[in-house]
C-alpha cells in the first residue's frame, strides 16, 4: 500500500514539474498573477527595452473570451530588462485563465503564446482543503449526521470510523469517476446515477471488508466493525454526485474525496474530544445524551462558519 | 406480532411512537440542512412518503423470492430505483422545488430510516400492514420536518408557507444553515421535557 | 451451486425489473422537463420584459436567437455567430479576432431542431465541414424585436459568486440600459448572499444607463428607506409616478450592497458589469458584420 503511494506521489510530481522543464527552453521563463491587475513575466533573456514596454507587443485575454483583449494601463520593465509586469486598467479575474501572445519582441522570432493561470497544485490543495474545512461535509453541508452522532462517543471509535471511512471514500469516489468518464456518459445514462453510485460503494465496502479480512486480520478486528455503517453514511453518496455535477478530473477527484474522508474524520474527533469531556459535566436531564450533541455541533457548525469565503490560493 | 395492530394504530405509530426524525435520530441530514421553511419540509417529506410506501410495498409483495444472502443489496437497488423515479418526476414536474431541496432527493436513497423499515417490518409482514407502516413513517418523516421547518421559517423570516404572518423577521440567526443543529437539539430537549413531565405526572 | 445460481437469476431478474422502471419513468419524464424548463425560460423573460399572464405580449413582437460559438482551427480561434434569417434558415458567420468578417454559410436546420444543442452543433459542423470538438458553444443572445425594430436584448450569463456560481439572466434596452435582472440559480446561503433574489437587491439595477453600469460598484451604505419602497413597488403599494421619479434619482447610484453579504452583492454587480460590457462590445461589431455583408437578419 505504502509503495504504491509512494510511486504514485512520485509520478505526481514528475507531472507537476515537467511543464517547467519544457518551458525552459523557451522565451519566456515564467508567468503568474501579480496584485489583483498585473501579471508579471519573466524572459530567459534581455529584451529590447522599446518593445518591451510598447502595449502592442502584448495580446491578452480571458480564455472563454477570445475576442474581448483586455486593456493593458502600463507596462513596466524589470531593472535588469529580463522582465515585464503588465498592468491592466481592470482588476483581473483570477479564476479564469489568460492567454497572453507576445509578437515581435525579438527579431526573427515567431509570436509566443502563454496562458497565466494560478498554479494548479494551489487549485488541487485549495479544493482539499475547500472540502476539508470550508465546506466541511458535516458542519457545513450538514451531511452524514446520523453516523456522525453515533460514532462520535468516544476518541477510539471516532479515529476507526475516520479512518475507515476516508479509505472507502477515495476508493469509491475513484470508481464512480471512471464510470461517470467513460459509461454513464458517453452512453448517456446520466439518470442511472444514484443506482450506480450506490452499487459502487456496496461493492467497495465489500471488497474492503473481503481484502482487509485476508491480509490484515489484526486491522480487520479493529476497523471492521465499522465498515457496516459507511454504506449508510450520506456523505460517501454526496460526493460521487458532486463529481458528476462539476465535472472534475482525475486528480481533483481524489482531493475532494480524500478532503471529504479528512473532513470527516476531523469532525469526528472534534465532537468526539468534548463529548468526552461532556460525561463528566453536570448536564439537564432533559439534554442527556442526543439533544446537547447537537448543540455542540450548532457551536461547531458556527465556528466553521468562519471560514467561509477563506482563500489561500 | 405486529399485525394484530390496526392500520391506523401502523400510521400513529410512525408519527409519534418512533417517529424517524425526534425518536429513533435517524435520517437527521435533511432536518438539519434544508428545514429552513415548512414548504421544503413538505417536498422533501412527499419525496420519503413516496420512496417509503413503493419500497415497502415491493419488498413485501417479493419477500418469498428473495434470498437471504442478497438482502440487503436487493433493498438497497430498490430504494435506489424508487428515488430515481422520484428524481426524475420532480426534476420534470417541479423544477423550482427541485432545485431548492439539490442534492438531498438523491441522497434519500442512504437514510437509512428507509432500509431499516424494510429490513425490520416490509420483509416479515404482509403487503397491506408494510403499506400501512411505510405511509406512517413516511407522514412521521414529513411532520418531523415541517415541525423544524415551523420553527426557523416562523424565527428566521417571519413567514409560514411563504405567507406572511408575523410582518417582521424576529431573529435572522434560525435561518442560517448552522441553526439547524440548535433548533434540532432544542426541539429534542422540549420532547424530552414534556416525557420527564409526564412520567413524574403519572407516578405521583 | 444451485443456491449460486438461484441468487445470480434472482438478482439478475431483479437489475432487469429495476432498469424497465427507471427507463420507463425517464423516458416519460425526459420530455416533459425539457418542455417544462423552456416553459419557464419563457416565462422568466416575458416577466423582464415587462409582460406578464395579465398583460401578454403583444404578438408583433417577437424573438430571435443568436448563438455564439468559438472555433479553434490549426491553432487559430475565430468567433462564429448561428444568426436566423428573416426568411428561413439559419447562416453562420465567423468573424476573426479584430472584429474582421470572415465567412458566412447557411446551414439547414429545423427551427424546433435549433433549441436543442447537440443538433445545432452536428448541424453547423457538418456544413463548416469541421470536427465538432473545434466547435465551443459560448452563450445565446435573444433579440427581440417589435415589428422588425429591436426592443431589447435578453442575455444569460453565469459568474463565481459567494459559494458556487451564479448564473442570470438579464434584459437591456438597444442603448445597454438594464430593464431588468433576473437570478436563475444560486447557492448562495439562506438569509444572507440568498438575498440576491430579493427584489429589494436585484430591482437596484433596475434602469441603470450604460454609462453608469460601466463603473458600478457596491457601497456599504444603507439602503435608503424611500428607494427600498420603490424597488419593493409590490409590497409597499406606492404609485408608479412614485417609482420612477425615485428610480431616475438613484439611477446613477451604485449597488447597496446586502448587509451581511458584501461578497455575493460585489459578484452580483461585477457578473453583470462584465456581461454587459462584453456584450456591447460584440453587438457592435456583430451590427457591422451584418450591415457591411447586407446579410437579411429579422433584426
Amino acid at each position: 500500500m505504502k509503495k504504491i503511494m509512494t510511486r504514485y506521489t512520485l509520478t505526481l510530481l514528475f507531472l507537476l514539474v515537467l511543464p517547467g522543464l519544457v518551458w525552459a527552453q523557451d522565451l519566456v521563463t515564467d508567468k503568474s498573477f501579480g496584485a489583483d491587475n498585473e501579471i508579471i513575466i519573466t524572459f530567459s533573456q534581455p529584451v529590447a527595452p522599446q518593445a518591451a514596454v510598447d502595449s502592442a507587443t502584448y495580446t491578452v485575454y480571458e480564455e472563454p473570451d477570445p475576442d474581448i483583449r483586455l486593456q493593458i494601463k502600463e507596462i513596466i520593465l524589470a531593472e535588469d530588462e529580463k522582465g515585464v509586469s503588465l498592468i491592466f486598467s481592470e482588476p483581473l479575474n483570477t479564476t479564469e485563465s489568460h492567454v497572453v501572445t507576445i509578437a515581435d519582441l525579438l527579431p526573427d522570432e515567431e509570436p509566443t503564446t502563454i496562458i497565466v493561470t494560478k498554479s494548479y497544485l494551489g487549485y488541487l490543495i485549495g479544493i482539499l482543503l475547500s472540502a476539508l474545512l470550508i465546506n466541511n461535509f458535516v458542519f457545513t453541508k450538514y451531511l452524514g449526521l446520523c453516523v456522525f452522532f453515533g460514532t462520535s462517543k468516544r476518541k477510539d471509535t471516532a479515529k476507526g470510523m475516520g479512518f475507515t471511512f476516508t479509505i472507502v471514500m477515495v476508493v469509491s469516489a475513484i470508481m464512480s469517476w471512471f464510470f461517470y468518464q467513460y459509461i454513464l456518459t458517453p452512453f448517456d445514462l446520466n439518470f442511472l446515477q444514484i443506482v450506480v453510485f450506490i452499487g459502487l460503494v456496496s461493492l467497495t465496502v465489500q471488497a474492503v471488508d473481503t481484502i482487509l479480512r485476508k491480509v490484515n486480520p489484526a486491522l480487520f478486528n479493529s476497523f471492521g466493525v465499522y465498515l457496516v455503517l459507511v454504506i449508510a453514511n450520506c456523505v460517501i453518496i454526496a460526493v460521487p454526485l458532486i463529481l458528476a455535477d462539476n465535472e472534475y478530473n482525475f486528480l481533483e477527484t481524489f482531493m475532494l474525496s480524500l478532503g471529504a474522508g479528512g473532513g470527516f474524520l476531523l469532525a469526528l474527533y472534534l465532537m468526539s474530544s468534548v463529548r468526552e469531556r461532556m460525561d463528566l459535566a453536570n448536564i439537564p436531564p432533559t439534554f442527556k445524551g442526543v439533544p446537547i450533541a447537537f448543540i455542540v455541533a450548532g457551536q461547531f457548525a458556527l465556528a466553521f462558519l468562519g471560514f467561509s469565503g477563506l482563500q489561500i490560493f | 406480532m405486529a399485525t394484530d395492530k390496526s392500520n391506523m394504530q401502523l400510521v400513529v405509530n410512525g408519527i409519534l411512537n418512533e417517529n424517524p426524525i425526534f425518536r429513533l435520530v435517524l435520517s437527521m441530514c435533511p432536518a438539519v440542512g434544508i428545514s429552513t421553511t415548512m414548504m421544503n419540509g413538505l417536498m422533501l417529506g412527499v419525496a420519503v412518503l413516496f420512496v417509503q410506501v413503493f419500497s415497502s410495498v415491493t419488498i413485501a409483495i417479493f419477500k418469498d423470492y428473495i434470498h437471504p444472502r442478497i438482502r440487503i443489496p436487493t433493498y438497497t437497488l430498490t430504494i435506489a430505483t424508487w428515488v430515481t423515479v422520484i428524481d426524475l418526476v420532480l426534476a420534470a414536474f417541479l423544477p423550482e422545488a427541485y432545485a431548492k431541496m439539490g442534492i438531498f432527493v438523491k441522497l434519500i436513497v442512504a437514510f437509512a430510516i428507509i432500509t431499516m423499515r424494510l429490513e425490520m417490518f416490509a420483509s416479515k409482514e404482509s403487503v397491506k400492514a408494510s403499506l400501512w407502516d411505510g405511509i406512517g413513517m413516511g407522514l412521521g418523516f414529513m411532520a418531523g420536518m415541517m415541525a423544524i421547518g415551523f420553527v426557523r421559517e416562523l424565527l428566521g423570516m417571519g413567514t409560514l408557507m411563504g405567507y406572511d404572518i408575523l410582518g417582521f423577521k424576529p431573529l435572522l440567526f434560525f435561518i442560517l444553515p448552522c441553526a439547524g443543529f440548535f433548533v434540532v437539539g432544542l426541539m429534542m430537549a422540549f420532547f424530552n421535557y414534556i416525557e420527564i413531565a409526564y412520567k413524574k405526572a403519572k407516578q405521583a | 451451486m444451485k443456491d449460486i445460481s438461484t441468487i445470480i437469476i434472482r438478482l439478475t431478474l431483479a437489475c432487469i425489473l429495476a432498469g424497465v422502471v427507471m427507463g420507463l419513468t425517464f423516458i416519460f419524464t425526459s420530455n416533459a422537463k425539457k418542455h417544462n424548463e423552456h416553459v419557464k425560460e419563457q416565462k422568466v423573460m416575458a416577466s423582464l420584459l415587462g409582460y406578464s399572464k395579465n398583460h401578454p405580449m403583444p404578438e408583433s413582437m417577437a424573438m430571435h436567437e443568436v448563438y455564439r460559438y468559438v472555433i479553434t482551427k490549426d491553432a487559430n480561434l475565430t468567433v462564429g455567430y448561428l444568426v436566423p434569417l428573416q426568411e428561413q434558415g439559419f447562416t453562420f458567420i465567423t468573424i476573426d479576432l479584430d472584429g474582421r468578417f470572415l465567412s458566412a454559410t447557411p446551414v439547414e436546420i429545423q427551427p424546433q431542431l435549433v433549441i436543442d444543442e447537440n443538433e445545432r452543433q452536428k448541424a453547423i459542423a457538418t456544413r463548416l465541414d469541421l470536427d465538432p470538438q473545434f466547435l465551443r458553444y459560448a452563450d445565446k443572445t435573444i433579440i427581440v424585436t417589435d415589428q422588425g425594430r429591436r426592443q431589447a436584448y435578453l442575455l444569460t450569463g453565469a459568474f463565481p459568486g459567494f459559494k458556487t456560481f451564479i448564473s442570470v439572466m438579464l434584459a437591456l434596452d438597444p442603448s445597454f440600459t438594464i430593464l431588468g435582472l433576473e437570478i436563475l440559480e444560486h447557492e448562495e446561503d439562506p438569509g444572507l448572499g440568498g438575498e440576491i433574489v430579493q427584489d429589494y437587491f436585484k430591482n437596484q439595477f433596475k434602469g441603470k444607463p450604460f454609462t453608469a453600469i460601466k463603473r458600478l460598484e457596491v457601497t456599504k451604505t444603507p439602503l435608503p428607506d424611500e428607494y427600498r419602497q420603490a424597488l419593493e413597488a409590490e409590497k409597499s403599494g406606492i404609485s408608479k409616478k412614485e417609482i420612477t421619479a425615485i428610480q431616475e434619482q438613484y439611477k446613477d447610484h451604485d449597488i447597496y450592497a446586502l448587509t451581511g453579504a458584501t461578497i455575493s452583492s460585489d459578484a452580483v454587480t461585477r457578473g453583470t458589469k462584465g456581461i454587459v460590457r462584453k456584450f456591447a462590445y460584440r453587438i457592435a461589431i456583430l451590427d457591422q458584420v451584418i450591415q457591411g455583408q447586407n446579410i437579411a437578419v429579422p433584426f
